[in-house]
């Protein structure tokens, strides 16, 4: 229950900040409730967080348009594949909010 | 302990961020910062524009006098309405960089040698050497100059100082979010537009043109072959026939050429890896046919200028009205007006000329310090410039170039290792200072052939076949630019640096510069080929010339009547060879057939029967292209495999040379024991031709080599980062009136129907009207222009006809 609490108020946190914040606002985020809603899971619940709401943006942008850009995109950064490249970035983000929510959490112990 | 199980977390936290939010160079090889890059919310998914796009409904802005309208149609062609010049040219200047502005950006940088600061110095610092030799042409130079000549017009100055604006109030307007991609995933950012910018573009469209000449080719080859030879192989008029205008016995006028001049023809060779060579493949056909000769009683204008075929495309279309203006067209994202286009009168369109307006003068240093040269028995001092390249990844680069009273010494002992240092220096007709912004925005606003000539009394390089036709029935073509009066040969070979008087002192006067109007034949053409009859008074060399589109566009023109602009498409397209009309059934007679192998025998049977079209389903165009290909550097072996700067002669005259003068001492091999003649050379090169076409076969899983996949081409993108660039499968070659070879090829394909009720315009190009990788209008014509076909491009005069054709409209409101 408590992954979940935290993993929802990350996500909804750091999808407002992203509006008007640079990326890394998605630290401040998962760090700010690794801080207030500290679980057992900080890392995961970060990870997951961020990972789901880039993954589902991106995934939305990509389905709304007819452009091929996010292909070349997965060619450009020799991932080869768009599957991949839609990983690869759910990862960059994912590790971040992870590490943001562990370091949020370990201030408060 | 908690504290510092604290501190290392946060430490690893803020150093994964350091990491993501910046660019990193890792074995050579770029990567973006990213996380910033692939963030959902600002990075590159924000430049995957939604289908169907539309831009915003109104935007405000101080700079703006009055209210602008500006409608884009199905195209993303935008119509600009305004109510003066000055809020029209500040519109277009916004709106191409809405659309355009990291292409703008990076050709300026381009033509100004500044790419290495966007990209690092590159493999073998391939990059800052290519940024070296803008410098040491002049580039930034000769921009400044032409800022100087703009000034005395005060009409363009404002044009291109509100043009500026505009594109500054887009820049304003950026956020990393909104930020073209290229800037994105090279991570960098726009700087301010400038109006030497604009100029720096059209430099840089210069350079492409008319910056090439054979001065050092044909000093050597006069060296090493002599006189006579030189005639024989680069003859300054190869015997094609067919030239630009033909007015024999027609000119006039009286001139005075000056004495001849003594050439420097130094001791040593020169050996310099040259920048500034012309590439065949660059050229362009334009024709106009009177109403006699068209269906609709109306003179029909077509053009295609062949250029550099990448993306972002060249051209960007725009409709630009105003009181006093309504014409559409294309434009070059950078520079305001239209280029190449239409008003309610008129239609225009451009080839290159192709005449030599470069010279290498030879300087004379007063010992080794080069701090004095001589010029008119005086030692007169060198002056030092020294560039500095703030190179990416590495610091700053400092290159120090001696300016002489002729230009720049280009190659010297600082530059290239391996040349041989020979000092010459740099005269190209760009480097003088002349305003074509301003011949433009006369020609957009010419209402007669006055107007437009005097329009065209503005432009002086580089040197252009201007095609006209008007509704009020008129046809014509005038050959115009900024011409040195050259003395026979002078311009050919490089030239004595000591005396002021071996220059250009004087030039060809505008109203004798080669054109007519409304010939007996009923069409003008022009297809870079030679310009004129021999009766033409003044001498006139060039790197060379076109030989065979030109004929074959005369030839049809002069068989077809009751023409429709649909005819003029099917022209534009024509994939007919006349190169391999004229040598194919040659060089098939040279073969032995009863000794060829089974692969051989295939390929001869391919050739024997081809319809010498170039289409992309052909073979027999694979076979005889992979065969020419093979055949040039085998016949003038003695010009490829030696440092010493040379150059081959062209297509025509080898041909020429194959059939007439067999036994040639070139078209022996060099290094073997036996004296080959034409016909062993032509055998041997069959051979390897077939091969290399087995070899392709073979690396495409056994394909046959169709002519469209042999070929091909590739629209590549401007920074040449791979996957942004395009495969297309199409028809065409350099010879042909399609002169779409591997990368270049027609950038804009244009009709236009002048009718009294109302000028029709059709066009295309290969790409689309938006250069973002993301939109659906990046390359949506592509298709159509592989197929040959055409859009209607819309062009009415009052803004409640935009209506009809509007995609969505964006209104442009001055602050209150």
């Amino acid at each position: 229950m408590k992954f979940l609490i935290q993993f929802v108020a990350t996500l909804f946190s750091a999808h407002l900040l992203a509006l008007f914040m640079p990326w890394y606002s998605i630290a401040i985020a998962a760090f700010v409730m690794g801080f207030l809603l500290k679980s057992n899971t900080d890392f995961l619940a970060g990870f997951a967080a961020i990972a789901t709401l880039w993954l589902f943006n991106a995934l939305l942008i990509d389905a709304g348009s007819s452009s091929d850009l996010s292909e070349r995109v997965a060619k450009l950064l020799t991932v080869k594949y768009e599957t991949v490249l839609f990983l690869v970035m759910a990862v960059v983000g994912g590790l971040v909010g992870g590490f943001a929510a562990l370091t949020g959490s370990l201030l408060r112990r | 302990m908690r504290v510092f199980k604290f501190i290392i977390s946060l430490c690893r936290t803020l150093a994964l961020i350091y990491f993501l939010d910046h660019r990193w160079v890792i074995k050579g090889n770029p990567i973006p910062p990213l996380g910033k890059f692939m963030d959902p919310f600002n990075g590159f998914w924000r430049n995957i524009e939604p289908s169907n796009a539309k831009g915003p409904e109104s935007l405000t802005f101080p700079h703006l006098k009055e209210n602008v309208t500006v409608a884009f149609d199905s195209l993303l062609v935008p119509h600009i309405f305004a109510n003066n010049d000055l809020d029209l040219y500040f519109a277009q200047g916004y709106i191409t960089a809405k659309y355009r502005l990291w292409q703008m950006e990076f050709q300026t940088h381009a033509a100004a040698g500044r790419v290495s600061e966007i990209t690092g110095a590159g493999p073998n610092d391939a990059i800052l050497n290519y940024d070296r030799g803008q410098r040491r042409l002049g580039m930034v130079q000769a921009a400044k100059h032409s800022i100087t000549a703009l000034s005395e017009n005060q009409e363009s100055l404002i044009m291109v100082e509100k043009y500026t604006e505009g594109i500054n109030a887009y820049i304003q307007s950026l956020t990393y979010k909104t930020l073209p991609f290229e800037y994105k995933l090279l991570d960098y950012t726009p700087e301010p537009w400038t109006t030497l910018k604009t100029a720096l573009l059209l430099k840089y469209m210069a350079q492409t043109l008319n910056i090439g000449d054979k001065d050092m080719e044909m000093t050597n080859a006069l060296r090493l072959f002599g006189p006579e030879m030189v005639d024989l192989l680069y003859p300054d008029r190869e015997d094609v026939g067919s030239p630009i205008v033909d007015n024999s016995g027609g000119w006039k006028f009286k001139i005075n050429i000056p004495d001849s001049i003594p050439l420097a023809v130094p001791q040593e060779l020169i050996a310099v890896k040259r920048l500034s060579d012309h590439d065949p493949n660059i050229g362009s056909n334009n024709w106009a046919v009177n109403g006699s000769k068209t269906a609709s009683g109306s003179p029909i204008l077509c053009g295609d200028p062949h250029l550099n075929l990448n993306l972002p495309s060249l051209w960007y279309a725009i409709h630009l009205n105003a009181p006093g203006v309504n014409t559409m067209g294309v434009s070059l994202p950078g520079s305001p007006s239209i280029v190449i286009g239409c008003n309610d009168s008129i239609a225009w369109s451009l080839t290159n000329a192709q005449r030599d307006v470069v010279d290498w003068y030879k300087i004379t240093y007063q010992g080794d310090s080069r701090t004095k040269y001589l010029l008119d028995g005086q030692w007169v001092d060198t002056q030092k410039v020294v560039e500095i390249f703030n190179v990416r990844d590495r610091g700053s680069f400092a290159d120090t170039v001696l300016y002489t009273y002729w230009g720049p010494v280009t190659y010297d002992k600082n530059y290239m290792p391996d040349n041989n240092h020979s000092e010459y220096a740099f005269r190209w007709m760009s480097h003088d200072p002349s305003s074509e912004a301003t011949a433009f925005y006369k020609i957009n606003r010419a209402l007669t052939y006055k107007d437009f000539s005097d329009a065209l009394d503005h432009f002086a390089t580089p040197a252009q076949n201007f095609v006209y036709a008007s509704t009020s029935g008129d046809i014509a073509m005038r050959i115009q630019g900024k011409f040195p009066i050259r003395r026979p040969l002078e311009g050919k070979f490089v030239i004595d640096g000591t005396r002021k008087a071996n220059g250009w002192n004087a030039f060809i006067p505008n109203e004798q510069n080669i054109q007519e109007k409304n010939p007996a034949r009923g069409f003008v053409s022009s297809a870079n080929q030679y310009p004129v009859d021999a009766t033409y008074p003044y001498y006139i060399t060039a790197t060379s010339f076109e030989a065979y589109r030109n004929r074959r566009i005369n030839n049809r023109l002069a068989d077809m009547n009751q023409i429709t602009p649909r005819d003029m498409m099917t022209l534009q397209n024509d994939n007919f060879n006349m190169k391999a009309e004229e040598s194919l059934p040659f060089l098939l007679q040279q073969l032995d057939s009863t000794t060829l192998t089974p692969e051989e025998k295939r390929a001869y049977q391919a050739l024997k029967e081809w319809n010498y079209v170039n289409d992309k389903d052909s073979e027999g165009a694979s076979y005889f292209e992979a065969w020419g290909e093979n055949l040039g550097p085998m016949l003038w072996d003695e010009m490829e495999n030696t440092k010493v700067t040379l150059r081959r002669p062209t297509a025509f005259t080898t041909i020429k040379l194959l059939k007439e003068q067999p036994t040639l001492s070139f078209f022996d091999f060099q290094g073997t024991q036996e004296k080959e003649t034409a016909r062993e050379v032509i055998r041997k090169a069959f051979a390897l031709s077939v091969e290399d076409i087995e070899e392709w076969s073979a690396d495409h899983g056994g394909a046959s080599a169709y002519w469209g996949d042999y070929k091909d081409s590739y629209m590549q993108h401007l920074a040449r980062i791979e996957p942004l660039g395009i495969h297309v499968r199409a028809g065409g070659t350099v010879n042909a009136i399609n002169a779409h070879s591997k990368l270049k090829g027609p950038s804009w394909r244009m009709v236009v129907s002048l009718e009294k009720t109302g000028v029709k315009m059709w066009g295309v190009y290969p790409g689309g009207q938006s250069g973002n990788p993301g939109s659906e209008h990046y390359a949506n014509m592509m298709d159509s222009w592989v197929n040959g076909e055409y859009f209607q491009i819309q062009f009415f005069h009052y803004p409640e006809d935009a209506l009809k054709y509007t995609f969505f409209t964006t209104q442009l409101n001055k602050q209150n």
